[in-house]
This record gives C-alpha cells, sequence and structure tokens, in this order.
C-alpha cells in the first residue's frame, strides 16, 4: 500500500514537471522529451489504476510510435539556437491571461462537484478489469459505432496524409518510387550510388 | 493489495517474487559474456580461424578479460556532447533490456514445498502479455536515439537515426507477426501461449501453423536487436560504430550487454511463441532447460546470419520492411483470423 502511494506520488510529481517542461523549455528538443518523460509518467498512473492494457497501449502508441516521429524531427530540423518562439507579440501577452482564465473555470468546475468521491472508500478492481479481453469485447460490443467512427477517422487522416505527401512530390521530377518518405529523409546524399531514384535516372 | 502487474493468475508472495527477480538477472548477467564468448569462438570458426585462445583454457577466461577492460576504461566526453544524457542512454538501454526478461517463462506454475504457495518459473505473468515487452521495446528506442544525440558527433547522430527509422519500420511487422499466435492461443500473456502448445490446447507447437509469422518475426526480431544484417544503426563501414562511437568504458558495455540481453529476449519469446516454451519429453524438472536449449539455438542462429548475411543498403531496408514485411504479416493475420473463426 505505502509502495503504491509513494508510486502515485512519484508518477503525479513526473507527469506535472514533465507537462510544465514541455511548455517552458525553449530548446525544442529538450521539450519533446519533457512530453515522453509526461507521457510515461501517465502509462505509470493508468498502471496504478489497473488499466494495464491502457498504460501498455499509451507507451507503445504514444511514447514508442508518436513521440519517435516527434524526436526525430525535432532532431533534425529543430537546433537548439533557434527558440521556439520570437519575443513579444500579441498571443505571447494574452496566453498567461486565457491559462488564467481556463484554470479558473476549471477550478470551479470541478470543486462544484464536489469530488464526492475523494471521500469515500477505494474501490475495488473487479477480476480481469482493464484487461485486453475485457477492452476488446467493450470495444466491439457496447462502444462499437464510437469506436468506428474513430478507425474511419484515423482512416481518412492516413489517406489524406499520402495525398498530400503525393501533391509535394508532384513539384520534384525525379520520380523516386519506392523509398518511403522517411527513407528519403535519411539517405545520405553523399552517396548516389544508394538513391533508388538517381539510378534509376542513371539508366 | 497486490502491485500492479503482479495481479494475475498466480498470486504470489512478495518475498517469492524478489527473489525470482534476483535468479533470473543474476543467471542473465552470467550469461552474457558466455555468449559473447560463443559468438567470437563461432565467428572464428566460421571465418576458418581459430578465434579466441589465449586467456584461460580454450579462451574461456575472455570474456572475464573484456569486461575487466570495460570496466577498467576511461569515461571520455566529446566537447560537444551534452554529459549528463550520455550519462542516461546506457542506463535506459540496459533497463529496458533487463524489464523484458521478465515475462519470459522457464516452466508452468508449481507447488511449493517449502511456503506451501504456488509459484511460476517466471518473472510475472501480465495480463498483457506480450505488449508488456513491445511497451519496453519501444522505450528501449531513447536509449540509441539519446546516446547518439547527445554524443554530439555527426556519426553518432546518423546511427540514431537510422536505428529510428528501422525500429518504428520493424515493429509494427513484429507485433503483427506474433498476432497470429496470440489469436491462434486466445491469450496475450506467454504462459498461456505455451501451454496453449502443449496436450491441454492444440497439442501443436505454433511454429508449423504460423510458418509465415515464425519467419516474419525472426526477421523482424533481427532488426529490432540491431543485429547484423540489419545492424546499419552501428555500421562500422559507414559510420564507425553510430550511436555508440562516443562511449567508453562501462558505458559501451552498457550499450553492448543491452544488445546482448534483447537478442535473449527475443529469443525467449520466439521460444514461448512459436517452439513451445516449456514443453518437451522428460519429467516436469527439465522445462526450463527445454527452454534454455531451445534459446541457445535462436542465439546460435543470431551468430550464424552475422557470420553469413552482408548488410543491407538503407533503402532496401525500408522497402523490404515496408512493402514485403508489413503486408506479409497484415494477411498472415487476416487468413489466420479468418481459420480460427471457422475451425
Amino acid at each position: 500500500m505505502l509502495f503504491e502511494q509513494v508510486l502515485f506520488f512519484v508518477a503525479a510529481a513526473g507527469a506535472i514537471a514533465g507537462a510544465l517542461g514541455v511548455v517552458m523549455i525553449q530548446n525544442p528538443f529538450y521539450s519533446v522529451l519533457a512530453l515522453v518523460g509526461h507521457l510515461v509518467a501517465l502509462a505509470l498512473l493508468f498502471l496504478l489504476l489497473r488499466a494495464e492494457f491502457l498504460a501498455a497501449a499509451q507507451l507503445v502508441v504514444y511514447a514508442g510510435a508518436v513521440m519517435v516521429l516527434y524526436v526525430f524531427v525535432v532532431a533534425y530540423i529543430g537546433g537548439a539556437d533557434e527558440p521556439l518562439s520570437p519575443e513579444g507579440g500579441a498571443i505571447a501577452r494574452l496566453g498567461p491571461l486565457f491559462a488564467l482564465a481556463l484554470l479558473l473555470e476549471l477550478t470551479i468546475a470541478v470543486g462544484g462537484s464536489e469530488l464526492a468521491a475523494l471521500e469515500s472508500a477505494p474501490g475495488t478492481a473487479a477480476p480481469g478489469f482493464g484487461s485486453p479481453a475485457q477492452i476488446g469485447a467493450l470495444l466491439l460490443s457496447k462502444f462499437l459505432i464510437p469506436f468506428e467512427a474513430a478507425s474511419f477517422l484515423l482512416l481518412v487522416a492516413a489517406v489524406g496524409a499520402v495525398v498530400l505527401a503525393r501533391r509535394r512530390r508532384g513539384l520534384e521530377e525525379a520520380g523516386a518510387e519506392g523509398a518511403t518518405q522517411v527513407a528519403r529523409e535519411v539517405r545520405e546524399p553523399a552517396e548516389p550510388a544508394t538513391v533508388a531514384g538517381a539510378s534509376g535516372e542513371a539508366r | 493489495m497486490t502491485l500492479p502487474l503482479a495481479a494475475v493468475g498466480v498470486v504470489e508472495n512478495a518475498l517469492v517474487q524478489v527473489v525470482k527477480s534476483l535468479i533470473i538477472f543474476a543467471v542473465v548477467l552470467q550469461i552474457v559474456p558466455l555468449i559473447l564468448l560463443l559468438e567470437r569462438k563461432l565467428l572464428g570458426r566460421f571465418q576458418a580461424r581459430i578465434g579466441p585462445n589465449r586467456v584461460g583454457k580454450f579462451g574461456l577466461l575472455q570474456p572475464l578479460a573484456d569486461v575487466v577492460k570495460l570496466a577498467s576504461k576511461e569515461q571520455s566526453t566529446p566537447a560537444t556532447a551534452v554529459p549528463w544524457m550520455m550519462a542516461l542512454a546506457p542506463v535506459i538501454s540496459i533497463v529496458t533490456a533487463v524489464a523484458t526478461l521478465a515475462i519470459i517463462p522457464f516452466g508452468d506454475v508449481h507447488n511449493d514445498p517449502l511456503f506451501g504457495a504456488q509459484w511460476g518459473l517466471y518473472g510475472v505473468d501480465v495480463s498483457i502479455g506480450v505488449l508488456y515487452a513491445f511497451a519496453f521495446g519501444a522505450l528501449a528506442f531513447y536509449g540509441l536515439m539519446l546516446g547518439g544525440w547527445a554524443s554530439g558527433s555527426k556519426y553518432s547522430f546518423l546511427g540514431s537515426m537510422r536505428s529510428a527509422a528501422q525500429l518504428i519500420s520493424y515493429e509494427i511487422a513484429l507485433g503483427l507477426s506474433l498476432l497470429g499466435v496470440v489469436m491462434m492461443a486466445g491469450s496475450l500473456s506467454l504462459t498461456e501461449i505455451v501451454r496453449a502448445q502443449g496436450a491441454a490446447g492444440d497439442g501443436i507447437w505454433y511454429v508449423v501453423p504460423q510458418f509465415v509469422g515464425f519467419v516474419i518475426f525472426l526477421i523482424a526480431g533481427f532488426a529490432e536487436t540491431n543485429r547484423p544484417p540489419f545492424d546499419l544503426p552501428e555500421a562500422e563501414a559507414e559510420i564507425v560504430s553510430g550511436y555508440n562511437t562516443e562511449f567508453g568504458g562501462m558505458r559501451f558495455g552498457s550499450f553492448f550487454m543491452a544488445e546482448y540481453i534483447n537478442m535473449i529476449v527475443i529469443s525467449g519469446i520466439a521460444v514461448a511463441a512459436f517452439l513451445g516454451g516449456w514443453h518437451g519429453p522428460g519429467p516436469a524438472i527439465l522445462d526450463p532447460l527445454w527452454v534454455v536449449l531451445k534459446m541457445f539455438l535462436f542465439i546460435v542462429l543470431f551468430i550464424w546470419i552475422r557470420a553469413t548475411l552482408p548488410r543491407l543498403r538503407y533503402d532496401q531496408l525500408m522497402s523490404f520492411g515496408w512493402k514485403i514485411l508489413l503486408p506479409l504479416a497484415t494477411v498472415n493475420v487476416l487468413v489466420t483470423a479468418i481459420l480460427v473463426v471457422v475451425i
């Protein structure tokens, strides 16, 4: 029990510190790393809530796939000598104001609910709670329509990304077929012999 | 109250869990130098050499000499590096590698004559099973990435970038290749998967019905562990060892050890998912022996492939992963799903 409490406070502090780091650190690379730390701390909180599948999904999808791309791109083009935003500007001045308004609103909303659950004893999770089998059954029965809608949305996004990437590729003349966008980014320009497009032109 | 991840299957004494994790960690830590020696010996034979034979009898003490050499070396930090991150990166690598060891099953649940309780011959039997391995596999990327980025060297950076693209590309195929097995066994847990391959379940090792999945898993597993022919992140000839160029002493040693532990983990998952885990002739007491023996076969395969195949080119690596492995794995999952429902 004590161990769980210690774990909770470590994870909660980590999540808050990570979230603060994302918005306050000037260097984009460290900012992205702070986001990774935040997501890992969230996964730990999910674990404490017995949502093991969610915790794993959080790590695999967000920390593992989404953030890898973020880190990838930022490490490439986000130099440490380029701060994220120029100084001043109306948005920079208005930003804290809106943040404060949001904080007040949330505080009122949460305080208004009286947080009844805080007073009650912690509930016990049923056996199999949060297991992949249970979540799968729920997704295919109770939440079938939202699940399908979300997957359709993702499909649209994926197709849209491909279409946009295609359009940009049309501007270049070399139809470097084969390699994915990632591979195209990574290829070293110093080795023309290895580039599929260049070798295709030579032939 | 049980701790997170430990609340599934057989509930064990906390002390038993601590002892188990210590034993697994200690044994694997001793095995890594032995694999290193095996690799050097076998590579020597494959290349018509003798291999290390100066330190101790048959070169048996060579790993000990290597470890002492690594441990006593100086940690150097380039002027352009980020020192604290260079210290952190090997830690991430080794922690994620060791953590994944916990789910590899070495035997079934046994009754304990000493404490009068039940315990299983594995670290933890988590309900999310193989997803646990993928979660830590996803985090393992940051060890390589931060290592390469923090070194402040172009070659290291290129190596870590390669590892990023490679990991994203092959992790999908790796996950999909295991999905067929998961569907046949009806569980994500590796122990349940092994049980389903025994007499109580389907009674057949999944390498037979899931042969395509097995091959995809092996290839993607090679890519995930950065072993040849997929060792582009550390290609010595082009980018002088990639992400670990600037690391010295035990920091390099940690990266090195993490790679071999990852090899053991991939072998362990392959044994449990495809080769029937602890099943084999003989009494139940031989179970862990069978697992270790089968894992040994995979390790030798890893080394054999290293001596046999040349390194892939980068665009070959990418198009192979996305255009061949991924569609193949998807079709495999689709066919398995139809067969599981129909039969």
